[in-house]
């Protein structure tokens, strides 16, 4: 049997790869990507590991010979869906490698199978625990109560906001050992404020700019492959979110909210249902350029039904500059939220919050440059992974 | 081009009544009574009748009415509320939300009316001794601070934008590119609320740092003894911390805009040309790239000017500048409807001014493009 001799195509163009290892190839190129990731997810792993850090709740507590582990009977089922989630995210390329050489082999997307099977665990496990777990309600005074435990291991740094903790003993203190980031006005911890502030930002980032980002995406699609009246009444309602401003129209909308709603959810709405413009613009126009491509011709020639074509076909095209606005859109979703914690429009705990505390008492310069200094480095890791995500998927892509 | 337009300017009316239309139906959603309120916060707790009275008085001024008609219907048909069944309430429910929307479109239509005879209707919150202030005076005598703040900032983005993204183009790769492409990333990740409350700190009066620039108001309290070149000096100091903080962030937008832009006609063909006809770099580069990457820099600022008066909003609020941001946020917190209707038609006007503007402008500078 004679040896067939490689030919030069082959060398050149390796196994297929799919668009987005091509993507996360060129991000990995990258220091900047690298390290203003890795900021994120310290960020992100702060935030949800808050409780360990900083709180009330001991780890763990040992009274008359029996050890109790408290803490985890006092995380919300929130807390814990969180944490999974973020262990499904950081394991995604563990997956990855498993599933690659299956789908290869059946010329699938081994990034979308992944990302497909992470989420289903996500949410089944998710009502799983809000449909299971009874998480602890009531307040178990265990700082007040730690002369009777025989040994007690407390967060980090052991506070309480709630009644019966003499907060005002410990007000304006600077940083210290027991207090890292030094105390506030109203004797709270800061270093406690940014962990629970990092909390809602976060939630604000992913979710609010997710909502929008989904929005967008799903009208501009819309608007964008049916055009005519379709794309004229979207656009018209488009306009109206455009040419109000987002404060004022946040400011009246968070009005008629029940007040019943909590405040985080609120909000994370409000950002979420007022921020879908940037991408339904994007993506309407990818859609105009996409809707008359030959690809799309011939799939409609083939007789592949409309919601399909839209579904597999179009958006998956046109998701790029999407992807780079989104990450964008994630530090503006925050920048909002800060503003309106900032001039007291809402009350969920929010680094805004504390600038403006510690605008008021400059003085104690601990509150306000801690607070701008951890804003200014979130914004900042957003904006650097959204321009070098942006450079890797197309470096003439202008946004 | 003037059919062009005419059809631009016919367009701006169902947008501006979108606009207006959903700002009034939400307001009017929201629960609470403002009126009530506010004349409760000038003239403490009165009598129930009397508040009743001025209350009913000042909802029929600003066409408030709430309509009760099928929900009345609804009870006399079926008896008063506590007798209904439980299929009779969820009609009645029914017939509430009917009734709100009703009268939200009956008092939109009124408000739209009361506008075409040039009537604006009365602030609830701004009053005087003499009555309520009329919004469209508010809006008028504040326009002159946020259209200040604004040109100034514009001009200032406009002249380092141009050499920022002109440096970075033409040392592409170098450090220049990279240090300024860092530095501006980083100003744009600056919200605006941590840059006031910092130059506030440091720079402003009364601060910790050093008391260089006044923290609140436009003008010194005498100014208008002031000649001329004192006056303008007064300005230029007061207006300057919050003229930084309108500044920064679309200066770093339009610089990496300019150098995206200049990168673009930098690899063009003319330019390759230009070159190869032995043109000395200098005039390559000023004359030839430079002039015609200017021209999405101008249309963007055109087209970014209403984000920026929107952005005065935060600048207003922190610097204590009574300017129409300011105005707009306070009618928000008040649910005081007249101005916040006021501000937002005149607000949208602008915009979609701007927009056409915009439009124009590009039309003007590159012949190619033509609208019919």
């Amino acid at each position: 049997m004679s040896k067939v001799a490689p030919q030069v195509g082959d060398v050149l163009a390796g196994p297929p790869r799919s668009y987005a290892s091509i993507v996360w190839g060129q991000l990995r190129k990258r220091p900047t990507a690298m390290i203003s990731l890795g900021g994120v997810v310290m960020l992100a792993l702060l935030a949800i590991m808050a409780p360990f850090i900083a709180g009330e709740v001991p780890i763990l507590w040992v009274e008359h010979g029996q050890a109790s582990w408290p803490i985890f009977h006092y995380l919300t089922d929130a807390e814990y869906s969180a944490m999974l989630a973020f262990v499904l995210a950081v394991t995604l390329p563990l997956t990855l490698r498993f599933v690659r050489p299956r789908a290869e082999a059946m010329g699938a997307s081994p990034w979308f199978r992944s990302v497909a099977l992470h989420a289903a665990v996500w949410f089944v496990a998710t009502v799983a625990i809000f449909a299971l777990r009874q998480p602890e309600g009531r307040y178990g005074f265990f700082l007040e109560r730690r002369q009777e435990a025989e040994s007690a291991w407390f967060p980090l740094i052991a506070w309480s906001h709630n009644p019966g903790y003499d907060e005002l003993a410990f007000r304006d203190q600077v940083p210290s050992w027991q207090h890292p980031l030094g105390t506030a006005r109203l004797g709270d911890d800061v270093l406690l404020r940014i962990l629970y502030g990092a909390r809602t930002a976060m939630t604000i980032g992913f979710v609010a700019a997710g909502i929008g980002s989904t929005i967008g995406v799903i009208l501009g699609a819309l608007s964008g492959y049916f055009g005519k009246w379709v794309d004229l009444v979207l656009m018209r309602i488009a306009e109206i979110f455009m040419f109000i401003p987002t404060l004022v129209l946040i400011i009246i909308i968070l009005a008629v909210i029940p007040s019943w709603v909590p405040a985080l959810w609120a909000v994370v709405g409000v950002i979420g249902v007022t921020g879908w413009t940037g991408a339904y613009r994007l993506m309407r126009a990818e859609l105009f350029r996409i809707r008359s491509e030959d690809y799309m011709t011939a799939a409609r020639a083939l007789g592949v039904p409309t919601r399909r074509l839209l579904v597999r076909h179009a958006i998956p095209n046109g998701l790029a500059p999407i992807l780079v606005g989104a990450g964008f859109g994630i530090a503006g979703a925050i920048g909002i939220e800060l503003t309106l914690a900032f001039l007291g429009l809402v009350q969920t705990p929010s680094w805004g919050e504390m600038l403006n505390d510690g605008r008021q008492h400059l003085e104690y310069w601990w509150v306000w440059a801690s607070a701008g200094a951890i804003i200014f480095v979130t914004m900042f890791a957003y904006n650097l992974l959204a321009e070098a995500i942006r450079d890797s998927i197309d470096p003439r892509l202008k946004i | 081009m003037r059919a062009y337009l005419l059809k631009r300017l016919l367009l701006m009316i169902p947008t501006l009544v979108g606009i207006t239309l959903v700002t009034y139906g939400i307001v009017r959603l929201a629960p609470g009574d403002p009126i009530e309120a506010m004349i409760r916060s000038q003239t403490g707790d009165i009598n129930p009748k009397v508040m009743k009275e001025n209350s009913d008085r000042i909802r029929q001024r600003l066409g408030l009415i709430e309509y009760h008609y099928l929900r009345d219907a609804v009870d006399r048909a079926w008896g008063a509320e506590e007798v209904q069944g439980r299929g009779t309430r969820v009609l009645r429910g029914a017939a509430v939300a009917v009734d709100k929307f009703y009268g939200i479109f009956l008092g939109y239509g009124r408000w739209i009316g009361h506008l075409a005879r040039g009537d604006f209707g009365e602030s609830i919150k701004y009053r005087t001794s003499s009555g309520s202030r009329n919004p469209l005076h508010l809006i008028v005598e504040r326009i002159p601070v946020t259209a200040t703040l604004n040109v100034i900032s514009e001009i200032f983005i406009f002249f380092i934008a141009i050499p920022v993204g002109l440096a970075a183009a033409q040392y592409k790769g170098k450090w220049v590119d990279w240090g300024s492409s860092f530095v501006l990333l980083g100003l744009w990740s600056i919200p605006v609320i941590l840059a006031g409350t910092v130059l506030l700190g440091f720079l402003g009066k009364g601060g910790m740092g050093w008391s260089l620039f006044p923290v609140a108001g436009l003008h010194a309290p005498d100014y208008e003894k002031y000649g001329f070149g004192r006056y303008f000096a007064d300005l230029l100091w007061h207006s300057a911390l919050p003229v930084v903080c309108l500044t920064y962030g679309g200066l770093a937008y339009l610089a990496k805009l300019g150098r995206a832009s200049l990168l673009e006609n930098l690899r063009a063909d003319y330019v390759r040309t230009a070159r190869a006809k032995g043109l000395p770099e200098r005039r390559v580069v000023y004359h030839h790239a430079l002039r015609n990457s200017l021209l999405p820099m101008i249309t963007t600022m055109v087209l970014t000017l209403p984000g920026l008066i929107g952005g005065s909003i935060v600048v207003e609020t922190i610097f204590s500048l009574p300017g129409m941001g300011l105005l707009y946020i306070g009618a928000a917190r008040a649910y005081d409807l007249s101005v916040l209707m006021a501000e937002t038609l005149i607000y949208g006007f602008l915009v979609l001014l701007f927009l056409i503007i915009g439009d124009i402008l590009y039309a003007w500078a590159d012949p190619r493009i033509r609208y019919e």
